[in-house]
């Protein structure tokens, strides 16, 4: 219960000087606080972006390495491409030689292309023609030609001729 | 916090300062770790804060900054009330602090008058402003709760009286004692003394065989109706006429004193008068007072209450200085 008309002034165990000299020591400590938080903070957010930095880094590296990859990748791809280009082109030198090599009067039913040997079937008006214009220079590009032939019934002959080109020459061409 | 603990080191410093007509008490408690570890008390001859008082209180108010200071009011527009509701009925509550007690009873003070006090103290400040009917509440706090009584803190000039019955305060009255009234009653007393020798010599010339036995019988029959008695003329008729042989015995007694008791018992007895007579107050037959005496009031006064006004009188001593550091002490701890 209160007792008395008036209440008590607030005391204080410092004087004003006192309170003045803590007031200017407490705003400078606490300015030199701030300026350490600040540079702390400062410091913990440049950490911060120098992992980040440095995580970017790695993930441009990984990035980079994997594009390197991709690029050798698709070098290879090109480099196959070529390669099939070239062998495409070379299979279609070779067919267009072969048809080329086949003479006007003798007509190919079917022909296979195998990796080291030919398969031509075919009709002649007869064993010479196909013996000087198509199996002489059929000789000369393969080693080994057999022909065999039978008689059809209008005089002409079918033929068929199988060519091989020996393992060891074909290493060599290859 | 900080300021709380700040606090529970330092040692506080009660200064407890009674002003009085001709003197003012300054009394100083060092108090320590629960316990009063030094007092000190001095009296000045001034009624007002002088140069001495300040440099003794300052002494005291370096010793530690926790220095309470404390004054006992003596405006002359203090009083008490009896509700704590209502209290527009009796005083203009935007001119006076209160303070309820109990939700029973009020006292107050004029604003303006704490105003004065604090601008006279404001070298050193004041923290509280006690209430003498406080204070006196306090110090018969058995006798008020559990009796009809009149209360009275007698003070060199002042006199703080209140009616309590059980608790409930019936009627309070702050009184001041005027220089002009005490010539007054000087006067009033030179003019009693005349009275006295005319009545003595009245008494000289009566010759006591002269005096008929009969005529007294019937004159007794004046008496008949003792009833009358009850009636406060009659009481007031009495009473002078107890003063009077009063005053014949206690020609030893010093003047002042005699005056001063003299002009306190009148003061209690108009405003008793006042009490009972006025239809404001719910009036009751008061048989006793209690006075709390901080001066050392002589037996006069306690004789004068007893045989004029029939009152059974208590004295009990009063340290008012003490009682004010106890209430500063119980605001603050």
């Amino acid at each position: 219960m209160r007792y008395s008309y008036i209440k008590p002034r607030k005391k204080t165990a410092l004087s004003k000087d006192m309170q003045l000299l803590f007031t200017f020591f407490g705003v400078t400590l606490i300015m030199l606080f701030l300026t350490y938080g600040f540079l702390v903070f400062r410091d913990y957010r440049f950490d911060q972006n120098h992992t980040e930095i440095l995580q970017e880094e790695k993930d441009l590296q990984a990035s980079i390495n994997m594009m390197k990859l991709k690029i050798t990748s698709i070098e290879n791809q090109n480099i196959l491409s070529e390669r099939v280009f070239t062998k495409n082109s070379v299979l279609k030198d070779s067919i267009h030689n072969l048809f080329d090599l086949v003479p006007a009067r003798i007509t190919l039913s079917q022909a296979q292309i195998m990796e080291n040997g030919l398969i031509l079937y075919g009709v002649t008006p007869n064993k010479d023609i196909y013996n000087f214009m198509l199996q002489a220079p059929l000789r000369s590009i393969f080693h080994r030609t057999y022909s065999s032939f039978y008689p059809l019934d209008n005089g002409w002959f079918r033929f068929v001729s199988t060519n091989y080109i020996d393992e060891e020459s074909n290493d060599e061409y290859k | 916090m900080l300021s709380k603990i700040l606090e529970t080191l330092y040692t506080k410093v009660f200064i407890n300062i009674i002003v009085g007509d001709t003197k003012s008490i300054v009394y100083v408690e060092v108090f320590s770790k629960g316990e009063v570890t030094s007092s000190n008390s001095e009296i000045f001859k001034t009624n007002v804060f002088n140069a001495d008082m300040h440099t003794y209180l300052k002494s005291f108010i370096s010793q530690s900054p926790y220095h309470y200071i404390s004054i006992l009011d003596k405006s002359i527009n203090q009083g008490a009330i009896p509700t704590c509701s209502e209290t527009k009925k009796y005083i203009d509550t935007s001119s006076v602090n209160s303070i309820c007690v109990n939700k029973k009873w009020t006292y107050f003070t004029s604003q303006s008058d704490i105003k004065d006090l604090k601008y006279e103290y404001q070298s050193v400040g004041v923290d509280f402003i006690f209430s003498p009917f406080f204070i006196l509440s306090k110090f018969f706090k058995d006798k008020v709760e559990n009796t009809l009584s009149i209360f009275a803190l007698v003070e060199e000039k002042n006199i703080s009286l209140s009616i309590f019955n059980h608790g409930t305060l019936l009627y309070s009255e702050y009184l001041h004692m005027q220089n002009s009234m005490l010539d007054d009653n000087l006067m009033m007393d030179n003019i009693l003394d005349d009275d006295e020798d005319e009545v003595a010599l009245d008494l000289d010339s009566i010759d006591l065989d002269e005096i008929d036995a009969d005529e007294d019988i019937t004159s007794l029959d004046d008496f008949s109706d003792i009833e009358d008695l009850d009636n406060d003329v009659d009481i007031e008729e009495f009473s002078e006429a107890q003063e009077i042989v009063k005053k014949e015995d206690e020609k030893e007694v010093s003047v002042d004193d005699l005056n001063d008791d003299y002009n306190k018992f009148i003061m209690i007895q108009d405003s008793i008068n006042n009490f009972y007579h006025d239809e404001k107050y719910d009036s009751e037959f008061v048989e006793s007072i209690f006075i709390a005496d901080s001066i050392g009031v002589s037996a006069d006064l306690k004789k004068y209450l007893e045989e004029e006004m029939f009152l059974n009188v208590i004295v009990r001593k009063i340290a008012l200085e003490e009682e004010l550091s106890n209430m500063a002490k119980a605001e603050i701890l």
